[in-house]
Protein backbone atom coordinates (compact mmCIF):
# COMPACT_ATOMS: atom_id res chain seq x y z
CA UNK A 1 0.00 0.00 0.00
CA UNK A 2 1.27 3.36 -0.84
CA UNK A 3 1.59 5.82 1.78
CA UNK A 4 -1.42 8.03 0.32
CA UNK A 5 -3.08 5.22 0.29
CA UNK A 6 -2.79 4.95 4.36
CA UNK A 7 -6.51 4.90 6.10
CA UNK A 8 -8.41 3.67 2.59
CA UNK A 9 -8.79 0.21 4.44
CA UNK A 10 -9.37 0.85 8.01
CA UNK A 11 -12.49 -1.15 9.42
CA UNK A 12 -15.37 1.05 9.20
CA UNK A 13 -16.43 -0.33 12.92
CA UNK A 14 -13.74 2.05 14.25
CA UNK A 15 -14.57 5.25 11.56
CA UNK A 16 -15.53 8.08 14.24
CA UNK A 17 -18.84 9.85 14.41
CA UNK A 18 -19.80 12.98 15.80
CA UNK A 19 -21.06 12.19 19.09
CA UNK A 20 -22.22 16.18 19.95
CA UNK A 21 -21.11 19.21 19.56
CA UNK A 22 -20.48 23.05 21.12
CA UNK A 23 -19.09 26.33 20.89
CA UNK A 24 -19.34 29.95 22.36
CA UNK A 25 -20.84 32.80 20.59
CA UNK A 26 -17.71 34.19 18.85
CA UNK A 27 -17.16 37.95 19.93
CA UNK A 28 -14.64 40.74 19.22
CA UNK A 29 -14.20 41.00 22.82
CA UNK A 30 -15.34 38.91 26.10
CA UNK A 31 -14.32 40.78 28.70
CA UNK A 32 -15.80 38.60 31.20
CA UNK A 33 -13.86 35.61 29.91
CA UNK A 34 -10.46 33.83 30.40
CA UNK A 35 -9.84 31.24 28.00
CA UNK A 36 -10.20 28.82 30.39
CA UNK A 37 -14.08 30.40 31.04
CA UNK A 38 -14.71 30.00 26.96
CA UNK A 39 -13.77 26.72 27.16
CA UNK A 40 -15.74 25.64 29.93
CA UNK A 41 -19.08 27.21 28.05
CA UNK A 42 -18.27 25.17 24.90
CA UNK A 43 -17.48 21.85 27.08
CA UNK A 44 -21.01 22.76 28.71
CA UNK A 45 -23.16 23.29 25.88
CA UNK A 46 -21.52 19.73 24.02
CA UNK A 47 -22.87 18.22 27.39
CA UNK A 48 -26.23 19.68 26.81
CA UNK A 49 -26.18 18.69 22.86
CA UNK A 50 -24.87 15.30 23.06
CA UNK A 51 -27.60 14.90 26.67
CA UNK A 52 -24.97 13.75 28.68
CA UNK A 53 -24.39 15.10 31.68
CA UNK A 54 -20.51 14.86 32.64
CA UNK A 55 -17.44 13.48 30.79
CA UNK A 56 -16.31 10.55 33.21
CA UNK A 57 -16.77 7.84 30.26
CA UNK A 58 -14.78 10.01 28.23
CA UNK A 59 -11.38 8.00 26.98
CA UNK A 60 -9.39 10.98 26.12
CA UNK A 61 -8.20 14.68 25.67
CA UNK A 62 -7.09 16.63 22.78
CA UNK A 63 -6.53 20.07 23.25
CA UNK A 64 -6.43 22.66 19.98
CA UNK A 65 -4.86 26.09 20.83
CA UNK A 66 -2.18 28.03 18.73
CA UNK A 67 -0.75 30.72 20.10
CA UNK A 68 1.15 31.29 24.16
CA UNK A 69 1.68 34.78 23.02
CA UNK A 70 -2.02 35.66 22.76
CA UNK A 71 -2.99 33.68 25.25
CA UNK A 72 -0.36 35.00 27.53
CA UNK A 73 0.11 31.27 29.01
CA UNK A 74 2.36 28.07 27.48
CA UNK A 75 0.96 25.00 28.49
CA UNK A 76 -2.42 26.08 28.18
CA UNK A 77 -3.72 22.26 27.70
CA UNK A 78 -2.92 21.52 30.71
CA UNK A 79 -4.34 23.92 32.15
CA UNK A 80 -8.04 23.63 29.92
CA UNK A 81 -7.64 19.83 30.33
CA UNK A 82 -7.34 20.42 34.40
CA UNK A 83 -10.44 23.14 34.27
CA UNK A 84 -12.42 20.42 32.33
CA UNK A 85 -11.90 17.95 34.78
CA UNK A 86 -10.60 15.61 32.65
CA UNK A 87 -7.56 13.91 34.56
CA UNK A 88 -6.30 11.50 34.63
CA UNK A 89 -7.43 10.88 31.25
CA UNK A 90 -4.11 11.14 28.55
CA UNK A 91 -3.89 14.36 26.22
CA UNK A 92 -2.18 15.53 23.60
CA UNK A 93 -2.00 19.04 22.12
CA UNK A 94 -1.99 19.81 18.59
CA UNK A 95 -0.98 22.81 16.74
CA UNK A 96 -0.79 23.97 13.19
CA UNK A 97 -1.58 27.12 12.71
CA UNK A 98 -4.32 28.19 11.06
CA UNK A 99 -5.34 24.69 10.47
CA UNK A 100 -4.58 24.06 14.38
CA UNK A 101 -8.42 23.21 14.75
CA UNK A 102 -8.87 20.96 11.83
CA UNK A 103 -5.26 19.75 12.49
CA UNK A 104 -6.74 18.53 15.94
CA UNK A 105 -10.12 16.54 14.43
CA UNK A 106 -7.78 15.01 11.72
CA UNK A 107 -5.30 13.94 14.89
CA UNK A 108 -8.55 12.21 16.78
CA UNK A 109 -9.38 10.75 13.60
CA UNK A 110 -6.51 8.51 13.88
CA UNK A 111 -6.58 8.37 17.88
CA UNK A 112 -9.69 6.63 17.32
CA UNK A 113 -9.35 4.85 13.71
CA UNK A 114 -6.17 3.08 15.60
CA UNK A 115 -7.71 1.97 18.57
CA UNK A 116 -5.88 3.98 21.30
CA UNK A 117 -9.15 5.11 22.43
CA UNK A 118 -12.81 4.93 21.66
CA UNK A 119 -13.67 8.24 22.63
CA UNK A 120 -12.05 11.85 22.32
CA UNK A 121 -13.13 15.30 23.38
CA UNK A 122 -11.33 17.58 20.57
CA UNK A 123 -11.35 21.19 22.15
CA UNK A 124 -10.29 24.76 20.92
CA UNK A 125 -10.12 28.24 21.85
CA UNK A 126 -8.76 31.59 21.35
CA UNK A 127 -8.37 34.75 23.00
CA UNK A 128 -7.31 36.45 19.57
CA UNK A 129 -9.61 39.08 20.52
CA UNK A 130 -9.48 43.09 22.05
CA UNK A 131 -7.45 42.00 24.38
CA UNK A 132 -4.83 42.91 22.28
CA UNK A 133 -4.11 46.30 20.17
CA UNK A 134 -4.58 45.89 16.53
CA UNK A 135 -0.71 46.27 16.15
CA UNK A 136 0.08 44.01 18.60
CA UNK A 137 -2.16 41.42 16.29
CA UNK A 138 -0.25 42.12 13.54
CA UNK A 139 3.11 42.25 15.26
CA UNK A 140 2.16 38.73 16.87
CA UNK A 141 0.63 37.36 13.32
CA UNK A 142 3.76 38.45 11.74
CA UNK A 143 5.92 36.41 14.19
CA UNK A 144 4.57 33.33 12.47
CA UNK A 145 6.42 34.65 9.52
CA UNK A 146 9.78 34.08 8.62
CA UNK A 147 11.41 36.16 11.25
CA UNK A 148 14.69 37.09 9.56
CA UNK A 149 13.34 37.35 5.85
CA UNK A 150 9.50 38.33 6.77
CA UNK A 151 8.78 39.68 9.31
CA UNK A 152 11.57 41.97 9.80
CA UNK A 153 11.55 43.93 6.73
CA UNK A 154 7.61 44.99 7.61
CA UNK A 155 5.64 41.97 6.00
CA UNK A 156 2.40 40.98 7.37
CA UNK A 157 -0.10 37.97 6.38
CA UNK A 158 -2.33 40.19 4.81
CA UNK A 159 0.63 41.35 2.21
CA UNK A 160 1.47 37.77 1.89
CA UNK A 161 -2.06 36.63 0.49
CA UNK A 162 -2.33 40.31 -1.53
CA UNK A 163 0.79 39.56 -3.47
CA UNK A 164 -1.23 36.23 -4.11
CA UNK A 165 -4.30 37.75 -5.14
CA UNK A 166 -2.24 40.26 -7.35
CA UNK A 167 -0.73 37.05 -9.17
CA UNK A 168 -4.25 35.66 -9.43
CA UNK A 169 -5.69 38.83 -10.95
CA UNK A 170 -2.54 39.38 -13.05
CA UNK A 171 -3.14 35.91 -14.80
CA UNK A 172 -6.24 34.91 -14.86
CA UNK A 173 -8.09 38.54 -14.77
CA UNK A 174 -9.82 37.91 -11.11
CA UNK A 175 -11.40 41.04 -10.27
CA UNK A 176 -11.76 42.78 -6.57
CA UNK A 177 -15.80 42.79 -7.37
CA UNK A 178 -15.81 38.97 -7.69
CA UNK A 179 -13.68 38.52 -4.28
CA UNK A 180 -16.04 41.39 -2.75
CA UNK A 181 -18.87 39.24 -3.75
CA UNK A 182 -17.52 36.50 -0.79
CA UNK A 183 -17.04 39.68 1.84
CA UNK A 184 -20.62 40.44 1.09
CA UNK A 185 -22.01 37.00 1.14
CA UNK A 186 -20.10 35.27 4.21
CA UNK A 187 -21.53 37.97 6.27
CA UNK A 188 -25.16 38.13 5.07
CA UNK A 189 -25.22 34.13 5.94
CA UNK A 190 -23.53 35.46 9.50
CA UNK A 191 -26.79 36.57 9.75
CA UNK A 192 -28.88 33.90 10.03
CA UNK A 193 -25.95 32.13 12.47
CA UNK A 194 -26.72 33.45 16.32
CA UNK A 195 -23.71 32.47 17.20
CA UNK A 196 -22.07 34.34 14.44
CA UNK A 197 -19.36 37.48 15.55
CA UNK A 198 -20.50 40.48 13.04
CA UNK A 199 -23.30 39.81 11.06
CA UNK A 200 -23.84 42.35 8.62
CA UNK A 201 -25.64 42.98 5.07
CA UNK A 202 -23.67 44.82 2.66
CA UNK A 203 -23.29 45.16 -1.18
CA UNK A 204 -20.11 44.74 -3.43
CA UNK A 205 -19.64 48.87 -3.80
CA UNK A 206 -19.27 48.76 0.03
CA UNK A 207 -16.51 46.29 0.13
CA UNK A 208 -14.97 48.31 -2.58
CA UNK A 209 -15.67 51.34 -0.62
CA UNK A 210 -14.11 50.65 2.37
CA UNK A 211 -10.10 51.49 3.08
CA UNK A 212 -7.37 50.15 1.52
CA UNK A 213 -5.38 47.85 4.08
CA UNK A 214 -2.59 45.97 1.66
CA UNK A 215 -3.28 46.42 -1.97
CA UNK A 216 -5.66 44.77 -3.35
CA UNK A 217 -8.08 44.07 0.08
CA UNK A 218 -9.39 46.30 1.84
CA UNK A 219 -10.97 46.19 5.25
CA UNK A 220 -13.82 44.15 4.10
CA UNK A 221 -11.88 41.32 2.95
CA UNK A 222 -10.29 40.81 5.69
CA UNK A 223 -11.34 38.37 8.25
CA UNK A 224 -12.15 39.16 12.22
CA UNK A 225 -10.15 38.63 15.22
CA UNK A 226 -12.00 36.90 17.75
CA UNK A 227 -12.61 35.78 21.37
CA UNK A 228 -14.00 31.79 21.35
CA UNK A 229 -14.35 28.44 21.89
CA UNK A 230 -15.97 25.24 20.23
CA UNK A 231 -15.18 21.56 20.72
CA UNK A 232 -16.47 18.34 18.79
CA UNK A 233 -16.82 14.96 20.61
CA UNK A 234 -16.15 11.83 18.67
CA UNK A 235 -16.20 8.09 19.44
CA UNK A 236 -16.35 5.01 17.66
CA UNK A 237 -20.44 4.54 16.80
CA UNK A 238 -20.47 1.58 20.06
CA UNK A 239 -19.45 3.95 22.09
CA UNK A 240 -21.55 6.92 21.35
CA UNK A 241 -24.39 4.64 21.13
CA UNK A 242 -23.97 3.71 24.43
CA UNK A 243 -23.19 6.99 26.00
CA UNK A 244 -24.90 9.89 24.28
CA UNK A 245 -28.94 9.72 24.65
CA UNK A 246 -28.85 12.21 21.50
CA UNK A 247 -26.55 10.51 19.54
CA UNK A 248 -29.16 7.40 19.26
CA UNK A 249 -32.31 9.85 18.20
CA UNK A 250 -30.06 11.94 15.22
CA UNK A 251 -28.98 10.45 11.61
CA UNK A 252 -25.43 9.24 12.41
CA UNK A 253 -23.10 12.03 11.06
CA UNK A 254 -19.04 10.04 10.23
CA UNK A 255 -15.83 11.40 10.21
CA UNK A 256 -15.03 9.77 6.95
CA UNK A 257 -11.78 11.05 5.03
CA UNK A 258 -9.20 13.54 5.75
CA UNK A 259 -6.11 15.04 3.68
CA UNK A 260 -3.18 16.94 4.44
CA UNK A 261 -0.51 18.58 2.51
CA UNK A 262 2.25 21.12 3.08
CA UNK A 263 4.44 23.85 1.23
CA UNK A 264 7.20 26.29 1.63
CA UNK A 265 7.11 29.06 4.54
CA UNK A 266 7.92 31.91 2.59
CA UNK A 267 5.73 32.35 -0.57
CA UNK A 268 8.94 33.39 -2.71
CA UNK A 269 10.12 29.78 -2.30
CA UNK A 270 7.10 28.53 -4.19
CA UNK A 271 8.17 30.56 -7.32
CA UNK A 272 6.92 30.12 -9.66
CA UNK A 273 3.67 28.95 -8.30
CA UNK A 274 2.48 32.66 -7.06
CA UNK A 275 -1.33 32.33 -7.66
CA UNK A 276 -2.83 29.15 -5.73
CA UNK A 277 -2.33 26.75 -2.88
CA UNK A 278 -0.67 23.27 -3.94
CA UNK A 279 -1.27 22.26 -0.18
CA UNK A 280 -4.78 22.16 -0.76
CA UNK A 281 -4.69 20.51 -3.87
CA UNK A 282 -3.23 17.90 -1.71
CA UNK A 283 -5.50 17.56 1.19
CA UNK A 284 -8.14 17.30 -1.04
CA UNK A 285 -6.98 15.21 -3.60
CA UNK A 286 -6.05 12.87 -0.01
CA UNK A 287 -9.12 13.36 1.28
CA UNK A 288 -11.46 12.80 -2.07
CA UNK A 289 -9.30 9.15 -2.33
CA UNK A 290 -10.11 8.31 0.91
CA UNK A 291 -13.91 9.19 0.45
CA UNK A 292 -14.30 7.82 -3.00
CA UNK A 293 -15.28 11.32 -4.83
CA UNK A 294 -14.61 12.25 -8.16
CA UNK A 295 -16.29 15.14 -8.98
CA UNK A 296 -16.35 17.29 -6.00
CA UNK A 297 -19.05 20.03 -7.06
CA UNK A 298 -21.60 17.23 -7.60
CA UNK A 299 -20.55 14.55 -5.00
CA UNK A 300 -20.19 17.64 -1.66
CA UNK A 301 -23.44 19.15 -0.92
CA UNK A 302 -21.90 22.21 1.57
CA UNK A 303 -18.71 23.35 2.78
CA UNK A 304 -16.95 25.45 4.93
CA UNK A 305 -13.83 26.77 3.29
CA UNK A 306 -11.00 28.86 4.85
CA UNK A 307 -11.94 32.26 4.19
CA UNK A 308 -9.19 34.57 5.98
CA UNK A 309 -9.71 37.18 3.17
CA UNK A 310 -12.56 37.16 0.10
CA UNK A 311 -9.98 36.26 -2.62
CA UNK A 312 -9.00 33.31 -0.48
CA UNK A 313 -12.27 31.60 -1.36
CA UNK A 314 -11.56 32.15 -4.90
CA UNK A 315 -7.99 30.22 -4.73
CA UNK A 316 -10.00 27.51 -2.44
CA UNK A 317 -12.97 27.00 -4.75
CA UNK A 318 -10.19 26.14 -7.57
CA UNK A 319 -7.71 23.83 -5.45
CA UNK A 320 -10.38 22.14 -3.80
CA UNK A 321 -11.67 21.32 -7.70
CA UNK A 322 -15.10 22.55 -7.45
CA UNK A 323 -14.23 24.94 -10.79
CA UNK A 324 -10.87 24.86 -13.29
CA UNK A 325 -8.46 27.17 -12.25
CA UNK A 326 -8.72 30.82 -13.26
CA UNK A 327 -12.32 30.22 -13.15
CA UNK A 328 -13.12 30.52 -9.35
CA UNK A 329 -13.95 34.34 -9.22
CA UNK A 330 -16.31 34.13 -11.84
CA UNK A 331 -18.17 31.36 -10.52
CA UNK A 332 -18.37 33.11 -7.04
CA UNK A 333 -19.64 36.51 -8.51
CA UNK A 334 -22.24 33.67 -10.49
CA UNK A 335 -23.71 32.72 -7.14
CA UNK A 336 -22.75 29.19 -7.81
CA UNK A 337 -21.63 29.38 -4.21
CA UNK A 338 -24.38 31.32 -2.56
CA UNK A 339 -27.37 29.70 -0.42
CA UNK A 340 -29.50 27.72 -3.28
CA UNK A 341 -26.75 27.61 -5.55
CA UNK A 342 -24.53 24.35 -6.77
CA UNK A 343 -22.52 23.81 -3.57
CA UNK A 344 -23.49 26.39 -0.84
CA UNK A 345 -19.88 27.46 1.50
CA UNK A 346 -19.47 29.13 3.98
CA UNK A 347 -23.64 28.95 5.50
CA UNK A 348 -22.01 29.88 8.93
CA UNK A 349 -20.48 33.13 7.61
CA UNK A 350 -17.17 31.83 7.52
CA UNK A 351 -13.66 33.85 9.15
CA UNK A 352 -15.64 36.94 7.67
CA UNK A 353 -18.50 36.85 9.40
CA UNK A 354 -18.81 34.21 12.25
CA UNK A 355 -15.36 34.98 13.42
CA UNK A 356 -12.08 33.16 13.62
CA UNK A 357 -10.53 32.36 16.94
CA UNK A 358 -7.96 30.68 15.64
CA UNK A 359 -7.65 27.11 17.97
CA UNK A 360 -11.29 27.08 17.35
CA UNK A 361 -11.95 27.82 13.96
CA UNK A 362 -11.85 24.52 12.21
CA UNK A 363 -13.35 22.91 15.18
CA UNK A 364 -16.60 25.59 14.37
CA UNK A 365 -16.34 24.55 10.94
CA UNK A 366 -16.67 20.91 11.14
CA UNK A 367 -19.57 21.93 13.75
CA UNK A 368 -21.41 23.61 10.83
CA UNK A 369 -21.23 21.09 8.62
CA UNK A 370 -22.32 18.59 11.45
CA UNK A 371 -25.29 21.02 12.11
CA UNK A 372 -26.17 21.32 8.26
CA UNK A 373 -26.05 17.22 7.95
CA UNK A 374 -28.25 16.97 11.00
CA UNK A 375 -30.44 19.26 9.11
CA UNK A 376 -30.34 21.58 12.30
CA UNK A 377 -28.95 24.41 11.10
CA UNK A 378 -31.70 27.67 11.22
CA UNK A 379 -33.72 26.87 8.16
CA UNK A 380 -32.87 30.43 6.59
CA UNK A 381 -28.90 28.59 6.24
CA UNK A 382 -29.84 24.86 6.30
CA UNK A 383 -29.19 23.15 3.16
CA UNK A 384 -32.03 21.01 1.97
CA UNK A 385 -31.15 17.19 2.35
CA UNK A 386 -27.21 17.91 2.82
CA UNK A 387 -25.53 14.38 3.23
CA UNK A 388 -21.77 15.46 2.65
CA UNK A 389 -19.83 17.79 4.02
CA UNK A 390 -15.75 19.55 3.66
CA UNK A 391 -13.60 21.49 5.79
CA UNK A 392 -11.34 23.17 4.24
CA UNK A 393 -8.62 25.10 7.06
CA UNK A 394 -5.31 26.30 6.26
CA UNK A 395 -2.01 27.75 7.88
CA UNK A 396 -0.14 30.81 6.82
CA UNK A 397 -0.55 31.06 3.08
CA UNK A 398 -1.53 27.45 3.20
CA UNK A 399 1.99 26.62 4.57
CA UNK A 400 0.01 23.67 6.36
CA UNK A 401 -3.50 22.57 5.04
CA UNK A 402 -5.96 20.15 5.86
CA UNK A 403 -9.41 19.22 4.11
CA UNK A 404 -12.45 16.72 6.90
CA UNK A 405 -14.93 15.46 5.01
CA UNK A 406 -18.16 14.37 6.94
CA UNK A 407 -21.15 12.21 6.16
CA UNK A 408 -24.43 11.52 6.96
CA UNK A 409 -25.32 8.10 7.01
CA UNK A 410 -28.87 6.68 7.12
CA UNK B 1 8.97 40.68 32.69
CA UNK B 2 5.56 41.32 33.50
CA UNK B 3 4.61 45.09 34.32
CA UNK B 4 0.81 45.46 35.03
CA UNK B 5 0.35 49.11 34.28
CA UNK B 6 -3.32 49.60 35.44
CA UNK B 7 -6.49 48.65 36.89
CA UNK B 8 -9.82 49.20 35.08
CA UNK B 9 -12.83 50.06 36.57
CA UNK B 10 -15.28 47.04 37.63
CA UNK B 11 -17.71 46.36 34.96
CA UNK B 12 -21.04 43.83 36.35
CA UNK B 13 -21.87 42.00 32.90
CA UNK B 14 -25.28 41.04 32.05
CA UNK B 15 -27.71 38.24 33.60
CA UNK B 16 -30.57 36.98 33.49
CA UNK B 17 -32.93 35.51 35.65
CA UNK B 18 -32.26 32.38 36.68
CA UNK B 19 -28.12 32.70 35.65
CA UNK B 20 -26.34 30.01 37.14
CA UNK B 21 -23.28 32.19 36.83
CA UNK B 22 -24.53 34.82 39.24
CA UNK B 23 -22.15 34.31 41.28
CA UNK B 24 -19.53 35.27 38.61
CA UNK B 25 -20.43 38.53 36.91
CA UNK B 26 -18.19 41.17 38.31
CA UNK B 27 -15.48 41.38 36.12
CA UNK B 28 -12.19 43.06 36.87
CA UNK B 29 -9.35 43.77 34.07
CA UNK B 30 -5.91 44.66 34.32
CA UNK B 31 -3.63 46.08 31.35
CA UNK B 32 -0.21 45.41 31.32
CA UNK B 33 2.92 44.48 29.46
CA UNK B 34 5.21 41.30 28.50
CA UNK B 35 8.67 42.08 27.47
CA UNK B 36 11.47 39.19 26.33
CA UNK B 37 14.82 39.99 25.60
CA UNK B 38 17.13 37.39 23.37
CA UNK B 39 20.27 36.67 21.90
CA UNK B 40 19.49 36.13 18.57
CA UNK B 41 21.74 34.60 16.26
CA UNK B 42 21.70 34.48 12.67
CA UNK B 43 23.16 31.39 12.71
CA UNK B 44 24.33 29.95 8.69
CA UNK B 45 22.58 33.03 7.90
CA UNK B 46 25.10 34.90 9.40
CA UNK B 47 27.50 35.19 6.07
CA UNK B 48 24.80 36.98 4.37
CA UNK B 49 24.72 39.81 6.37
CA UNK B 50 28.09 40.09 7.12
CA UNK B 51 28.41 41.03 3.27
CA UNK B 52 25.48 42.86 2.85
CA UNK B 53 27.42 45.53 4.75
CA UNK B 54 30.03 45.34 1.91
CA UNK B 55 27.40 46.03 -0.44
CA UNK B 56 27.63 42.03 -2.19
CA UNK B 57 24.52 40.10 -2.09
CA UNK B 58 24.90 36.40 -1.69
CA UNK B 59 22.70 33.49 -2.42
CA UNK B 60 23.11 29.96 -2.28
CA UNK B 61 23.72 26.97 -4.41
CA UNK B 62 23.72 23.37 -4.60
CA UNK B 63 26.09 21.63 -6.71
CA UNK B 64 23.47 18.65 -6.92
CA UNK B 65 20.48 19.54 -8.52
CA UNK B 66 21.60 23.49 -9.12
CA UNK B 67 18.80 24.95 -7.61
CA UNK B 68 20.00 29.01 -6.59
CA UNK B 69 18.36 30.05 -3.16
CA UNK B 70 17.68 33.67 -2.18
CA UNK B 71 17.00 33.62 0.26
CA UNK B 72 19.63 31.52 1.17
CA UNK B 73 19.55 27.73 2.64
CA UNK B 74 22.43 26.74 4.14
CA UNK B 75 20.98 22.91 3.16
CA UNK B 76 18.77 22.12 0.28
CA UNK B 77 15.89 20.56 0.98
CA UNK B 78 16.06 18.62 -2.49
CA UNK B 79 19.19 16.74 -1.86
CA UNK B 80 19.85 17.74 2.05
CA UNK B 81 23.32 18.63 1.02
CA UNK B 82 25.28 21.47 1.95
CA UNK B 83 24.95 24.30 -0.50
CA UNK B 84 27.77 27.04 -1.26
CA UNK B 85 27.61 30.66 -1.86
CA UNK B 86 26.98 32.58 -4.88
CA UNK B 87 27.24 36.35 -5.58
CA UNK B 88 24.41 37.58 -7.77
CA UNK B 89 24.45 41.43 -9.33
CA UNK B 90 21.71 42.59 -7.37
CA UNK B 91 19.20 43.05 -10.86
CA UNK B 92 15.85 41.23 -11.01
CA UNK B 93 12.38 41.21 -11.93
CA UNK B 94 9.08 41.93 -9.81
CA UNK B 95 6.63 38.75 -9.99
CA UNK B 96 4.26 40.09 -7.58
CA UNK B 97 4.05 42.70 -4.95
CA UNK B 98 1.75 44.73 -2.56
CA UNK B 99 0.85 48.01 -1.11
CA UNK B 100 0.87 48.22 2.26
CA UNK B 101 -1.44 50.88 3.98
CA UNK B 102 -0.41 50.49 7.13
CA UNK B 103 3.12 49.21 9.04
CA UNK B 104 2.96 46.44 11.58
CA UNK B 105 6.11 48.44 13.35
CA UNK B 106 8.21 45.16 13.83
CA UNK B 107 10.90 47.08 14.58
CA UNK B 108 12.24 50.23 14.54
CA UNK B 109 13.23 50.22 10.81
CA UNK B 110 9.80 49.42 9.78
CA UNK B 111 8.22 51.82 12.24
CA UNK B 112 9.86 54.64 10.49
CA UNK B 113 8.51 53.30 6.86
CA UNK B 114 5.78 56.29 5.45
CA UNK B 115 2.68 54.35 4.31
CA UNK B 116 1.67 53.20 1.80
CA UNK B 117 4.66 50.85 1.36
CA UNK B 118 5.52 48.68 -1.47
CA UNK B 119 6.56 44.65 -0.50
CA UNK B 120 7.81 43.08 -4.15
CA UNK B 121 8.67 39.02 -4.36
CA UNK B 122 12.07 39.99 -7.12
CA UNK B 123 13.42 36.78 -9.15
CA UNK B 124 17.27 38.26 -9.29
CA UNK B 125 18.76 37.78 -12.01
CA UNK B 126 20.50 34.24 -11.87
CA UNK B 127 18.04 33.13 -8.92
CA UNK B 128 15.68 30.63 -8.93
CA UNK B 129 13.69 32.03 -5.72
CA UNK B 130 11.38 35.00 -5.62
CA UNK B 131 13.42 37.67 -2.40
CA UNK B 132 10.79 39.35 -0.99
CA UNK B 133 12.03 43.05 0.20
CA UNK B 134 10.98 46.68 0.16
CA UNK B 135 10.57 48.16 -3.12
CA UNK B 136 11.30 52.18 -2.29
CA UNK B 137 9.05 53.22 -5.25
CA UNK B 138 5.67 55.31 -5.86
CA UNK B 139 3.16 52.98 -5.62
CA UNK B 140 1.67 53.93 -8.94
CA UNK B 141 4.78 53.27 -11.06
CA UNK B 142 5.18 49.56 -9.44
CA UNK B 143 3.91 46.65 -12.24
CA UNK B 144 4.89 43.17 -12.54
CA UNK B 145 7.63 42.37 -14.68
CA UNK B 146 9.13 45.45 -13.85
CA UNK B 147 13.03 45.55 -13.67
CA UNK B 148 14.52 46.53 -9.97
CA UNK B 149 17.78 46.46 -8.53
CA UNK B 150 19.10 46.07 -4.62
CA UNK B 151 20.25 49.72 -3.12
CA UNK B 152 22.65 49.33 -0.17
CA UNK B 153 22.51 51.64 2.45
CA UNK B 154 24.96 52.71 4.71
CA UNK B 155 23.82 52.48 8.30
CA UNK B 156 22.58 52.49 10.88
CA UNK B 157 19.56 50.05 10.49
CA UNK B 158 18.40 48.11 13.32
CA UNK B 159 17.82 44.77 11.64
CA UNK B 160 20.89 43.72 8.98
CA UNK B 161 18.38 43.06 6.40
CA UNK B 162 17.33 46.55 6.01
CA UNK B 163 21.36 46.98 4.94
CA UNK B 164 19.47 46.76 1.64
CA UNK B 165 15.75 47.18 -0.20
CA UNK B 166 15.28 47.85 -4.07
CA UNK B 167 14.45 50.25 -6.28
CA UNK B 168 13.49 50.88 -9.66
CA UNK B 169 15.79 50.24 -12.50
CA UNK B 170 17.22 53.64 -13.85
ZN1 LIG C 1 19.93 20.36 -4.28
Amino acid sequence: MSRRDAGADTAVNRLPVIVGVGMTKFAAERLDASARDLMAEAVLALLADAGMSDLKAVQHGLCSYESDHFNKQMTLAAILHDTLGLIPTPTVRVEGGGATGALALRTAWAYVQSGLCDSILVYGCETNGRGVSSQTANQLFALSADFDWEMMIGGTYTGFYAAMMRAHMHRYGTTPDQFAHVAARNRRNAGFNPLAQKPMDLTIDDVLASRMVADPYRLLDCSLLSDGAAAVLLATEDWARAHSPRFRTRPTVAYVATGCGTDTMRLGDRYPEMTNFRAKQAAAEQSYRMAGIRTPLEEIDVAELYDSYSGVEIQAVEDLGFVPHGQGGAAIAGGLFDLGGALPVNTSGGLLGRGAPVGATGIAQAIEIALQLWGEADSRRQVPNARRGLTDTHAGIATISVVNIFERRD
Amino acid sequence: MAEVTSRKDIQTVSSGDGDPWAAFRQIERLTLSLTQHYTHTLGKYSRFFIELEQKRFLATRCESCGRVCAPPRPLCPNCLQPTHWVELTGAGTVETYSVLHFSPGSNADVAALTTPYVLAYVLLDGASTLFPHLLRAEPEQVTIGMRVRIAYVDGPVEHPIHLMHFIPME
